[in-house]
């Protein structure tokens, strides 16, 4: 029997607060207010496996991604490229990603990040456990988990 | 005094940067430990090593395992930058060598404190 | 001045900062002078939005039928930005100058207690607890009554779990994996240091409630708050409640001289350590630390403040694998 375990909700908030409060929360936090999300915008995914699998990813709008990247490496957003933005995500998922894996027992290996314009849709086989819906400078950012499906018994 | 900075994100590199500048430090980058042990070899004495743990070609846990090995650089401060945050993480990283542990999320005062105790920067009297 | 916010909040109004510090005045006796409108603010706004309000004069205008909210602002307000072994040198007093001649005193009781006022969440009476654990000798045992205004903050100091924001800021890594493990997204400390601090509401602007005398008494950075006849009072009702060979650690740039002189001082380090008048100093005067980082040899920049986080942890070895 496989028992599939999840972080809880509260845990995963508590670690998207943190790593916002640290880096981009100086003049306005992140909010727990959900705002629809509009199509495109930024996926930026990170992988765990071994003792526990699963995957991580922060939505966000294009405005949300910007943001991110121009407070991180301190430049204008119109000074911020492409490459810079995939970067700058690439890390917020890294930070995201790795303080969820170190929640879950066991000894995990954590991937380095994968960020895309454009939703990087979890593998369809993945299950998703924890959803936050957040919302920061008015743009909607949007934390999941995705697990495998629970194994059954033979 | 320098520091010698391993992250393979160049946001996290630019953050690490902006700190220890502040505090007088001249820095190099690399951007993996393979990158920064070519860099030791090659003749650069940093103070401290701010190091990530999970990069590419060699991770900051391999690296800290081959500088300890090293005579050159016994004076060498170690210091972990990482995301890696269970307790049996932190553990290892000790063994192996490394001096000090700083989890991301930080903040610039967390960096700083680290530094302090390691007795790299003087303390600052609060006012 | 802060920077307005996207949605055009400025700083709080006059009116709503004079409610604010009358609050505080009233709930805690902390002054909130003007001039510090802006910390107001800064505190005050992730409560604000959390509460679903557009800004901190909303806010503050529910606080009157709020209970909650209202606990929630008083706590904002007065927390204290700690770090574990904040400043280092008091700690490093505590460890090489108070330790050694209060072990001799006190070896016919072998055990001491100590205050901790205005504890806040708790890392100034678990960092006492740390070095406790590592300089008391066998057959010694210590108390840490931690003490604050605010009941929540002594439950967070009773849970004694920390988040790893917190745990960043200060504590040597070493420290932590001696006596934390993780529980959920924070790090717990160990029972063993829990079972060594008690907890009691306290409001160093009234009457203090029945307590020991203590050995040792840190005081650190909150009369700051207090306006000077208060001040007065609090180090008058201190005395009372401290041995005649006891110690008081203020913070750093604060003296009892101008405001009591039933206070000598003695230096220990960067440190004034203030005495009871009449109590004898303490034994050898401080030695500074050696310096102990791996850097020391190169760096002329160093302090010799590195010795309190280098002193011998116990149960891990760095050695080998």
């Amino acid at each position: 029997m496989t028992v599939t375990l999840e972080p809880s909700l509260g845990d995963v908030h508590a670690v998207v607060e943190e790593v916002w409060s640290s880096f981009l929360g100086a003049e306005e936090p992140i909010l727990p207010l959900a705002t629809p999300m509009p199509p495109g915008g930024w996926s930026a995914a990170i992988t765990v496996s071994g003792g526990w699998d699963a995957q991580i990813t922060v939505n966000l709008t294009d405005g949300a991604a910007q943001a991110v990247t121009s407070t991180m490496l301190m430049c204008p957003v119109e000074d911020c490229s492409d490459e810079d933005l995939r970067d700058a995500l690439g890390e917020l998922v890294n930070m995201v990603g790795g303080n969820v894996k170190s929640l879950m027992a066991g000894s995990a290996v954590l991937s380095l990040p994968l960020v895309g314009h454009g939703d990087i849709s979890p593998g369809s086989h993945l299950v998703e456990v924890c959803r936050l819906e957040l919302t920061w400078r008015g743009e909607p950012v949007v934390v999941t988990v995705h697990l495998p499906p629970t194994a059954d018994p033979s | 005094m320098h520091a010698l900075i391993i992250d393979d994100s160049k946001t996290m590199r630019s953050i690490l940067r902006r700190i220890v500048t502040e505090l007088g430090f001249d820095t190099t980058e690399a951007g993996n430990g393979q990158e920064a042990l070519d860099a030791l070899e090659a003749g650069l004495v940093p103070d401290i090593c701010l190091i990530d743990w999970n990069m590419p070609l060699m991770d900051g846990y391999t690296f800290v395992t081959r500088v300890r090995a090293d005579d050159r650089w016994r004076n060498v401060t170690l210091m972990m930058v990482t995301t890696e945050s269970e307790h049996g993480q932190i553990v290892r990283a000790l063994a192996a060598g490394a001096h000090e542990y700083v989890i991301k999320p930080f903040t610039p005062d967390a960096i700083i404190e680290k530094m302090e105790l390691l007795g790299l920067v003087a303390q600052e009297v609060p006012a | 001045m802060p920077p307005a916010g996207d949605d055009g909040t400025g700083v709080i109004s006059p009116t709503s900062f004079a409610y604010v510090a009358d609050l505080l005045r009233r709930e805690t006796a902390m002054l909130c002078e003007p001039g510090k409108e802006y910390l107001v603010e800064a505190r005050l706004l992730p409560l604000a939005r959390s509460a679903g309000q557009p800004d901190v004069d909303s806010y503050v205008a529910l606080l009157g039928r709020d209970p909650s909210e209202r606990a929630k602002a008083i706590d904002a307000l007065t927390i204290n930005e700690t770090s574990w072994f904040r400043d280092l040198a008091p700690y490093q007093a505590f460890t090489e100058a108070m330790l050694p001649p209060l072990l001799e005193a006190r070896a016919h009781v072998k055990h001491l207690e100590i205050w901790s006022a205005a504890c806040s969440s708790g890392q100034e009476a678990y960092s006492l607890t740390m070095l406790l654990r590592e300089n008391l000798p066998p057959g010694w045992t210590a108390r840490i009554h931690a003490t604050d205004v605010s009941t929540s903050m002594l439950e967070r100091v009773r849970a004694g779990r920390y988040s790893q924001v917190e745990m960043n800021r200060g504590m040597p890594a070493q420290r932590l994996v001696t006596w934390f493990t993780r529980a959920g997204n924070e790090w717990e400390v160990s029972p063993e240091l829990r079972s060594m601090v008690t907890t009691q509401h306290l409001n160093l602007a009234a009457p203090f409630p029945p307590m020991p005398v203590f050995d040792i008494v840190f005081l650190r950075n909150v009369l700051i708050y207090f306006d000077v006849d208060t001040k007065r009072d609090i180090l008058r009702r201190v005395s009372s409640r401290i041995s005649p060979d006891g110690y008081l650690l203020l913070g750093s740039s604060e003296t009892t001289l101008d405001l009591d002189d039933a206070w000598t001082r003695e230096a220990a380090g960067r440190v004034w350590m203030h005495r009871p008048r009449g109590a004898s100093p303490a034994g050898t005067a401080a030695r500074p630390a050696s310096p102990a980082s791996p850097a020391s040899s190169a760096s002329t920049t160093v302090r010799a403040t590195a010795g309190v986080a280098q002193s011998t942890a116990p149960a891990l070895s760095q050695t080998g694998a």
